[in-house]
This record gives C-alpha cells, structure tokens and sequence, in this order.
C-alpha cells in the first residue's frame, strides 16, 4: 500500500506540472492557434534565472518576481517575431519552425550566457529530506507543495477564463477573432495578454520542476513540453480542465507503471496513452470535435 | 624597371606562400573531437585544457623532435554520437593528422570506433570505460584494437573495487545505471565482479535516461527490494536526482556511486545530501601524490588557476580531475611519447613507438604498453572514497586502501 501512495504522490505531483505547462500551450493555441513549441526554453529560462539571482545573493521573492516577468516577456517576444508576422500567411505551418527556433535561440543565449552545465537549483519550497508519513508512506514535502500550487492556479485560470470579463473576452477569440473585433473585443491585447500569461505559467513550472529535479541546464525543458503536450492533446485541446485530466492521468500511469512494470516501460506510457486516445477520442477526453466548413 | 618590381613582387609573395607551406607541413598535427560544450562538457571541456596543456609543455622544450605539435582540428560533439560520427570523418579526411583524441564518452566513442580502427591512426581514448572500445572481444589484456590505446578507468577495471568493496561491506546490493553503453556495460561488470568476490548477485537492477529530472519509481522499487546499499553508475547531474529522490522517499543506505559521478555536477546538485556518498575513484590526487601528478596540478594550477576542473580547495585539486582532466593529459603525453620514439609520422611506426613504452611516469598512473596491452589503468590505482564536509568545502576521503 505504502509503495502505491508513493508511486500515486509522486505521479500527481508530475502530472500537476504536465497540466500547468499545457495550460500554457492550450492559452496561445486558443487565441492564435499556434502551438508554442519554445514554451520548454521559456521553462528553462524561467527556472535559470530565479536559480542564478539566487545563488547570486538575491532575495528568494524577488528572484522569482524577475524570473517570471522574464518569462513573460519572452513570451511577448515570441508573439511579436516568431508567430505574428506568420499569421498573415493564412495557412502557413511556419509557426512551427519559428516557435521552435526561438526556443533553439533561447537555449543558445542560455548556454552563451550561463554555461552550458547544470546550475544547481536552491530549495526554495522545502527541502528534498522534508517528507510527511501517510499510511507508512513518506510522501515528499515538495511533492505536496508542487501538486498544490500547479492544481491551484489551473483551477483559478478555469476560473478565470469561465468568470472574468477577460475570460470571455480571450473564448470570444478563441471561437471566432474577427468576429470578436467586429464586437469591439481588443483582439490584439487579448492575443498579448494570453502569450504573457503563457509565459507566466511556464516560468512557474519551470521553478517547480527544478525544485524536484536540483539543477536546471540549457536543454531543460524539451522533455517536459513533449509530455505536456500529450498530456493537452489527451485532455483535449481547447480546455483546461481536459489539460488537468490529461496532466494527472499520464504522470500517475507513468508512475504506476514505472513502479508496478519498469522504469524503462514508463517511457512509452505517453505514447500509448496518446495513440489510444487520438484513435478512440480524437478531439481528446473533455476536447469539442471542431467542425469545419468545406 | 616597372617589369623588374613586378618580378620581384612576384618572387616575395612566392617566397612568403612557400614559407607558410613548410612552417604548416612541418608541425605534427593531432585531431581531436570531445564534448567542449553541453550538459556533459565538464569531461571534454576538461580535456581540451589538458591536451592543450600538454602541447604546450612539448612544444616549449622544442617539440617533438624538433617539430612543433598542433591540434589541427579541435572539434565539439557534446557528447553526441550522431556529432562525433561526423567529427570523427572530418577529422580522418585530414590525411595531415597523424594522432587523435577521442570523445568524452562510450556512446560516441562506440559510434566512431569502426571507422577509426579502419583507417588505422594511433587513437587515444581518455574517458570511455567500455572495455570493448579498446578489447573487442570484451577480455582486458587480449587481443586490442590494433590503433586503440585506452587511458579511461575502463568498467571491468573500476568493477574490480566496486564489486569487492560491495562483497566485503553489503548483502543486499541494488544498483541504478544511466541507459548508456557505459551504465549498461558497467552494470554487467559490476554483477560479474560481485560474483566473482563471492557475493550474492544484485538483487536488483533498475535503469534511467540521461537527465531523466525524477527517478522515483526506481528508488521506491530499490526500497521495496529492501537492499541495503545502491550501487550507481552514471555521471554527476543524474546521480544528483537520485540522491535527492532516495531522500524523498527516506532511503536511507549507503549510496555508492562510479567515478563518473564524484565531481561538481553532483556536489552542486546533490548539496548537503552530498555527505556520505561512496565512490570509486582514481586515487591519483589523493595524497600524498606521486612527482608526476603534483608536477600536472602546479602546471594546471599556474595556466588555468584554481578553475571548475580543479575544484573548490585553491590548495589540492579535487580527485575528479584524474577522469575530466589528467586522463587526456596522460593520452596526449603518450602519443607524443610514441611519435617521439617512433621518430616517423607513420602511424604502424608510432603504434609501435606506444607499445615500447615501459613505466612511463604519467599523471594518473605509471603506464606500460605492448603489443597485447592497450590500456594505462589497473585495478591497483583504484580506490574508494567518502565524501566528508569540512567547513565549506566538500571533499573525498579514501575508505580503502
């Protein structure tokens, strides 16, 4: 029992990540449909930049204040140059290559900048000793305060997005922007806002995760978007509670599986999980099947 | 007059183009391919500086045979083999290289080895410690590679003190490996040296990607396992998550980890958890050391300063040096030696040349080749070490002799 609470904490406290990220995916993709395939270099960035003014004598607060308006920022960024201008060309699959570049340039600066090693990560939400007992499992302090915080702010963003005036403003875009324009909608803020709120929610899983991890380097990041990307595409493009879902149901069958089959054989659960899901499901478990006009 | 200038003219720029031909014809030039940057540069970027080090030193006292030595070409595969694949042909295409270094790892050095056995230039291998990159058929001491010399702590040579330090101290061995040529490898010759010192077989063995960022379900599977130490081999950063998750789900035994691990990606990673930790490590800068290896640390100390690779003691270089920095000290050293006594750049004449070595005072070991012995590193430099805090600083300790 004990080794199942274990294997259920851990893969609920990875699976919380897998979600925020994919929120993250799931804002940009609504209101421009792009997916942001640098949002594992902002993760990077995010985590980088808290753990560097850190060691550099920086107060903890304010580490993470600057590392998440970078993040942010760089999200901004990457509306501005690498997916704006490709809008124009209706059709165009360049965002692709430019998301993903901007990413590849983003690691670059990284490694120019800090090194291409792993920067140790300091313990900022406890340490990796502080567990709890539950039922003669120990069960990690930062495995709690990783899940509680990442399921937290994506039930606030549901929150948001179903109840706030912006909320509506970002679905009234996402289901038709020029018919939102002609509503009066600012449909270039709205695209800004969720690309920054994006960024905001990248550099917040990129500091939870190397608050497991203990090190954050360059090529931090990629792994985890892949992941989180399965975990969007799973719980359905276009939702954040299907994001939730989707992020909790792959981190605890990895785990499961790790655990009760092989570590190794994890490795293939997003996969599988993927596949299963596209072919029975294909708009993802809580997705709406889009139809299209011919 | 107008026809005479240009002639002469002429005649300079000839002059000076043919000057430039002999000085360049006239080095002996190297090659070599090593992980300088990503995750894993703390080995090649350490061995550039050691390789440069060491063309330094030769060139200063006039060369080899009056020849000066150039790395001709110096390139990055940060530990990629797809990279060093591509490296590697560059580097072979050069029909000036005479000698080569190679990468900082078994995965790339295992994707390059065909060819440059093929092409039949003395090549060095400074890291990789799967023993088939130097012996084929997977025996130490039979039947190397023709051109391989190998100065890496090879796995069934570090398995030797692993194996029977976990036979004499444990009952109930675990043990974790990256999924690398070099985890892989030195998993089997770890099982294959516990055996052989009469102990029970692993009782389980569990393995990881590199830069996997948890390794949950492999540390509550060893727990479950009950053992009563895990054995890891891998490098620094993994081994660091994996420190911090036995932490996490309060596994409390020795861990005990393979040299590659026992440097400053774990200290950095790991932190306070650091303390405690196990490893077999080249016990070359422990002290006190020998002439050679206190010679090496002076040189490093006074070219590069008290760097990364030197660690955090301005006074004593830290042990990891020996596998990220004096191995390939020591490889380059040899080749130079063997080209010296070869007094040819034919590569059959500088094999030759490596193989007449005999008690060869180097940084990490006194070496000796033969036709049969491609590899500097025996069981017998071999020890294991605990790391200690003292104030600030963390270091290692010899728990064997």
């Amino acid at each position: 029992m004990d080794f199942f609470i274990q294997m259920l904490a851990s893969g609920l406290s990875v699976g919380a990540v897998y979600a925020l990220v994919g929120l993250g995916l799931n804002l940009t993709f609504w209101t421009t449909r792009v997916l942001n395939f640098g949002q594992g270099a902002v993760l990077m960035v995010g985590a980088m930049v808290t753990a560097v003014l850190i060691a550099s004598g920086t107060h903890v607060i304010f580490a993470v204040a600057v590392a998440l308006l970078t993040a942010a920022f760089i999200l901004i960024l990457i509306e501005a140059l690498a997916v704006r201008p490709l809008a124009k060309a209706t059709g165009s699959m360049g965002w692709i290559v430019s998301t993903l570049g901007a990413g590849i340039l983003l690691q670059g600066l990284a490694s120019w900048r800090f090194g291409t090693q792993a920067v140790a990560f300091p313990d900022v939400l406890f340490s990796s000793a502080d567990t709890v007992q539950f039922l003669g499992a120990y069960i990690s302090v930062q495995y709690i305060a990783v899940f509680v915080i990442s399921v937290l702010i994506v039930v606030l963003m549901e929150l948001f997005l179903r109840r706030s005036t912006w909320g509506y403003a970002v679905r009234a875009v996402a289901h038709d922007n020029e018919f939102a324009a002609l509503l009066g909608i600012p449909v270039r803020r709205v695209v800004l806002a969720s690309f920054m709120v994006s960024g905001l929610l990248a550099g917040v899983a990129g500091i939870l995760v190397s608050q497991v991890s203990g090190t954050v380097d360059p090529g931090f990041g990629m792994h985890l978007l892949i992941l989180a990307f399965v975990a969007t595409v799973v719980g359905g493009m276009g939702s954040a509670f299907g994001s939730l879902v989707g992020g909790l149901l792959l981190g605890v069958l990895e785990k499961l599986v790790g655990g009760y089959w092989s570590p190794a054989a994890a490795e293939i659960v997003a996969f599988i999980l993927l596949v299963g899901v596209l072919t029975i499901r294909p708009q993802g478990l809580f997705g709406k099947p889009e139809a299209v006009k011919v | 007059m107008t026809k005479t200038k240009t002639l002469t003219a002429i005649s300079f720029v000839a002059a000076l183009f043919s000057t430039t031909t002999v000085l360049a014809e006239d080095t002996i030039k190297i090659g070599m391919t090593s992980a300088l940057t990503g995750p894993y540069n703390e080995f090649g970027e350490g061995n550039r500086r050691a390789v440069e080090l060491a063309v330094e030193q030769w060139n200063a006292q006039g060369g080899i045979n009056g020849r000066e030595i150039e790395v001709a070409e110096l390139l990055d595969d940060q530990l990629n083999p797809d990279r060093a694949v591509q490296n590697m042909r560059r580097i072979l295409d050069n029909e000036e290289i005479v000698g080569i270094i190679g990468p900082a790892g078994s995965g790339p050095t295992l994707a390059v080895m065909d060819m440059v056995e093929a092409d039949g230039r003395p090549y060095m291998n400074p890291i990789a410690q799967t023993p088939v990159i130097t012996y084929p058929d997977g025996t130490t001491g039979e039947n190397p590679r023709g051109n391989i010399f190998s100065f890496a702590l090879q796995n069934d040579v570090e398995a030797v003190a692993m194996g029977q330090y976990l036979a004499d101290n444990f009952e109930r061995v675990g043990v974790i490996h990256e999924s690398t040529a070099y985890g892989v490898t030195g998993a089997d010759q770890l099982a294959a040296s516990l055996d052989k010192n009469g102990a029970d077989e692993p009782v389980a063995v569990y393995s990881y990607n590199q830069g996997a960022q948890d390794m949950t379900a492999q540390v509550a599977r060893l727990k479950r396992d009950n053992v009563d130490v895990i054995s890891a081999i891998g490098l620094g950063t993994d081994l660091a998550v994996l420190r911090r998750t036995m932490a996490r789900l309060a596994v409390d035994v020795p861990l005990l980890a393979s040299n590659g691990a026992l440097g400053q990606p774990y200290q950095e990673g790991a932190g306070d958890l650091t303390v405690g930790t196990l490893g077999t490590m080249i016990g070359a800068f422990s002290k006190p050391m020998r002439e050679a290896t206190a010679d090496f640390a002076q040189a490093y100390k006074d070219k590069y300063g008290t760097d990364r690779w030197w660690g955090n003691d301005p006074q004593s270089p830290q042990l990891f040096m020996a596998i990220s920095v004096s191995n390939a000290y020591d490889a380059a050293n040899i080749l130079f030696e063997g080209i010296r006594r070869a007094e040819s750049t034919e590569p059959e004449a500088i094999i030759n040349g490596i193989e007449s070595i005999l008690d060869y005072e180097g940084v990490n070991a006194v070496y000796s080749f033969s036709e049969g012995r491609h590899h500097g590193i025996d069981p017998d430099s071999i020890k294991v070490f605990e790391y200690v805090k003292q104030g600030s600083n963390m270091h290692l300790e010899p728990v064997t002799e």
